[in-house]
Order: C-alpha cells, then sequence, then structure tokens
C-alpha cells in the first residue's frame, strides 16, 4: 500500500512535469499513440520470452524516436500519422498477444495497471527519472518556455530545437513506460492530458462521488 | 570606416523546390538602418531566416559580429545574445498561460543550463526598466494572450531592449497595425535605436517609411537586383525591376 502511493505521488509529479509542456506543445496525441504502442512492446517480450517490464522502456523510447523522425520526414498531417501508427501498432500488439496464449499476468492488469504490483525496483527507477526530470526541465526551464511559446524565436536566440525536442521525447517515453505498470495502458494515454496533480484530483473527485452518493440515494427514497 | 555588423556573402537558399534567394551579397555597418523590399514571394523573409539560422543555406556564408554562422545554423551564444529578431507574425497560442513579465524575461536570458531563479533581481530591473521605455509597465502582469495587436508589438521591443543588442532584425514587424499604429511604432523604434545604437535590418512594404528613414535599401526578387541609397535603389527603373512596370505607374499615379 506505501509502495502504491509513492508510486503514485511519483508518477504524479512527472506526469505534472512533462503534462503541462506536452499539453502547450499539442504533443497529448502523440504521448497517446506512445502509450497505446506500449503493448506492443510488452507482446513482443511475451513473445521472445523476455520479461515485459525489461522490454518495455527501450522499445517506448525507440518507438517515440521513430514516431519524431517519421514526423519530421513526411508531408502528413500530425494526427493522421498519429492515429496510423496508434491503431496499426494496436492492431499488431493484439496479434502478438494471441500468439503468445494466455499470459499469466492478464490483459486487463496491463490495460488499466495494478499500482499495488509496483515493486522496489520500479519505485528506485521512478524516483532516478523523477529527479533527471527535475534537473533538465529545471535547468532549461527558460529554453522550454521559449521553445513552447515560438521556436523560431528560440532558434534566433540560439537554441537547438532537434536536441531539445529529441532529449524531451525520450523523457516523455520513459514516464509514459515507467507508468504503465501503475495507471494501464489506457490511463497512461490519458495521463499527460489532463496532466498528473489533475488526476489526483480526478481520482478525488471520483473516490469523494462515490462516498456520496449512496448517502444522496438514501436522501433521495427519504 | 564603421565597423562591420552583418555580412553576407553568396547566399543561397533551397526552399524544396525551387531556390528561393540566389547569391546575395551585402554588408551592414554599426548603427545603418537597411531596408529589404521586393514583392511577395521575392526571398525576403527566407533571407533574414538563412541569415538568422532558422532556415538551412544551400551555399555562401553569413558573419554576425565577425564570427561565422555555422552550416548548421550555430553561433557563439554571446554573439547570439546581441541579435534580436521580430517575426512577420508572432502567432502565439493564446492559451499558454505566460504574462508580459515574463516574455519579456526570455529576452534577457542567457539560454543555456541555468537555474530558473538565477540573477532573478537583475533580470526583474531589466524587465522593469524595458517595459517603462516602451510605455507598457502597467502591462507587466498580463497574460500575452489578451494583448491588443499594438501592445504586442510594443511588449516585443521590449523583449529586443531588455538586454544590449547591437542588431535588430525585423521582418514586417508593424504588419497588423492600423495607421496610427504603425506610425507610433516607427516613432518609437526609431526612438530607441538612437537610444541605443543599434544596427536595423528590416523587410517593408513601405516605401515612403522606407524613404523616410531607411540608410540603404536592398532590392530583392529572388536575387538582389541593386542596393544603395533610397533615391537609388527607388528610383522607377529599380522598382519597376522588382515589382514589374505596372506596379511602379500605379505606385507613381498613387
Amino acid at each position: 500500500m506505501q509502495r502504491a502511493m509513492l508510486g503514485g505521488i511519483l508518477t504524479g509529479l512527472m506526469g505534472g512535469m512533462l503534462g503541462s509542456l506536452t499539453i502547450l506543445r499539442q504533443l497529448s496525441f502523440f504521448s497517446d499513440a506512445l502509450g497505446h504502442s506500449a503493448l506492443l512492446g510488452i507482446s513482443i517480450g511475451l513473445l521472445l520470452g523476455l520479461n515485459p517490464s525489461v522490454v518495455l522502456l527501450p522499445f517506448a523510447v525507440v518507438f517515440a524516436l521513430v514516431v519524431t523522425y517519421l514526423l519530421e520526414r513526411t508531408r502528413l498531417w500530425t494526427d493522421a500519422l498519429l492515429n496510423i501508427i496508434y491503431s496499426s501498432s494496436l492492431a499488431i500488439a493484439i496479434i502478438t498477444l494471441s500468439f503468445v496464449g494466455q499470459y499469466k499476468g492478464g490483459l486487463n492488469n496491463l490495460l488499466f495497471g495494478d499500482i499495488l504490483a509496483v515493486r522496489e525496483p520500479d519505485l528506485v527507477f521512478s524516483a532516478g527519472l523523477l529527479l533527471v526530470c527535475t534537473i533538465f526541465i529545471g535547468l532549461t526551464l527558460r529554453t522550454q518556455m521559449l521553445l513552447t511559446l515560438h521556436e523560431p524565436l528560440a532558434i534566433a536566440r540560439g537554441v537547438s530545437v532537434s536536441a531539445h525536442r529529441t532529449a524531451f521525447i525520450v523523457l516523455l517515453s520513459l514516464v509514459v513506460g515507467i507508468s504503465i505498470k501503475a495507471i494501464g495502458i489506457l490511463f497512461s494515454a490519458g495521463f499527460n492530458l489532463p496532466s498528473g496533480p489533475s488526476i489526483v484530483a480526478t481520482q478525488l473527485a471520483i473516490f469523494l462521488t462515490a462516498m456520496a452518493l449512496p448517502r444522496l440515494g438514501v436522501l433521495g427514497q427519504g | 570606416m564603421k565597423e562591420v555588423v552583418l555580412a553576407v556573402e553568396q547566399l543561397t537558399v533551397h526552399r524544396e523546390t525551387y531556390t528561393a534567394v540566389q547569391d546575395v551579397s551585402f554588408s551592414l555597418e554599426a548603427g545603418t538602418d537597411t531596408a529589404i523590399v521586393g514583392p511577395n514571394g521575392a526571398g525576403k523573409s527566407t533571407l533574414v531566416q538563412a541569415i538568422l539560422g532558422i532556415l538551412p543555406r544551400l551555399a555562401g556564408n553569413v558573419f554576425i559580429l565577425g564570427q561565422p554562422l555555422s552550416r548548421k545554423g550555430s553561433l557563439a551564444p554571446q554573439i547570439r545574445q546581441q541579435i534580436a529578431y521580430l517575426p512577420q507574425n508572432f502567432l502565439v497560442d493564446r492559451r499558454i498561460p505566460m504574462t508580459v513579465e515574463e516574455l519579456v524575461g526570455l529576452g534577457w536570458d542567457r539560454l543555456g543550463f541555468q537555474v530558473p531563479w538565477a540573477n532573478s533581481r537583475k533580470r526583474r530591473h531589466a524587465v522593469r526598466d524595458a517595459l517603462a521605455k516602451v510605455d507598457a509597465l502597467h502591462l507587466k502582469q498580463q497574460p500575452i494572450g489578451g494583448l491588443s495587436g499594438g501592445e504586442t508589438k510594443r511588449v516585443l521591443l521590449a523583449y529586443c531592449l531588455v538586454y544590449p543588442r547591437r542588431l535588430l532584425i525585423l521582418d514586417e514587424a508593424p504588419a497588423g497595425l492600423d495607421m496610427r499604429g504603425e506610425t507610433e511604432f516607427y516613432q518609437l523604434l526609431y526612438q530607441l535605436k538612437l537610444e541605443e545604437g543599434w544596427t536595423i535590418l528590416q523587410i517593408s512594404h513601405d516605401l515612403n517609411m522606407v524613404r523616410r528613414h531607411c540608410d540603404r535599401v536592398l532590392c530583392l526578387n529572388r536575387t538582389l537586383l541593386c542596393q544603395g541609397t533610397p533615391e537609388v535603389a527607388l528610383s522607377p527603373d529599380s522598382l519597376s525591376a522588382a515589382y514589374g512596370s505596372e506596379f511602379v505607374r500605379y505606385h507613381h499615379r498613387c
């Protein structure tokens, strides 16, 4: 329970930090595609007989870099390309999983996550990643702000857009990858959308509503 | 002879399938105001973007304050800090929660690795002084999304002057302003130019303004057609070479 709480807090902090920039740079759908493609990484790991957790992170990083490369090279609209990648990687993942047979971890755990199954090594990795994110975003905050606001203005000031973009994408993919275990593919995909702190707020709101509803029901009946 | 702030040698820039700028050479001396004129699609914005390293160049050299701009568009940070650029359309997402003070502050920062609170007092003073100079101190806490066109231009000028610059590159800076806004913008710009000693390279469609204020004019239509004082470069012959003879007849009738 303590591990679950700590894991949730670490994920929430990282999500808040990168999520705000993700939304402002209109990368929400990108992180969505990234989250769904994680299932492909997991299924490839299972097919090769490797531990899915070990395969997941390198796969997420490589996948994110390939997608970024494609986005820079193609003349297709961003959302069209992301949609193609997103649905095809999901379809390939489902087909691959059907070859694996019965996965004892269960598909539900992958899709919805199991925060109680967060282990100590996961926490150590999350804490390390949070530290890296804090240092990187903290030291380059001004650059990140100008880049988010107006790219040509940042280039004119000597900011290397491609280096910053790659660093941000790598961090984002690692954060999405690490959060899969705790909150699952479906939530991690949306997790950068409302950003970390608002997830906590949403969960609290759902919890309070769940507490309040039976009482309201009683009142309604009375 | 005055110091050369910007030197461009045989610059050629390709855009996708065509050559947008070919074999352009010129230089700017310190304290001068140079205008680039030419019809739409002449490659004016492409030229300044290649000078700044925003667009890659195919051939040629660019020297800013004596330092070469590398092929990949990188330049020594201390030189970069002395250049300011105002883009043609400063289109930003109005939902970005940034205040005027934060935007102007970004003009002051040297954009490398630094803790966010570094030199905060100096920075705050510089931002306040810059906003006071453009008469926009009252906008300090306002979100940039809520600014009017004229206010945005004033704030961008504050972004330029918050740190002592040598070279200002303006890409149709007063675009989108009405006549009064444009006059006010140029008044402020030239007052600041005197105070700050800026060298200016600007793209302009307002030939009357160019005649009144600029020391030199570059007539561009993919290649550099002529350069010189406004009297020479804006003569009917030069204009008809750049814009076509129809334009010159129309312009003279007005």
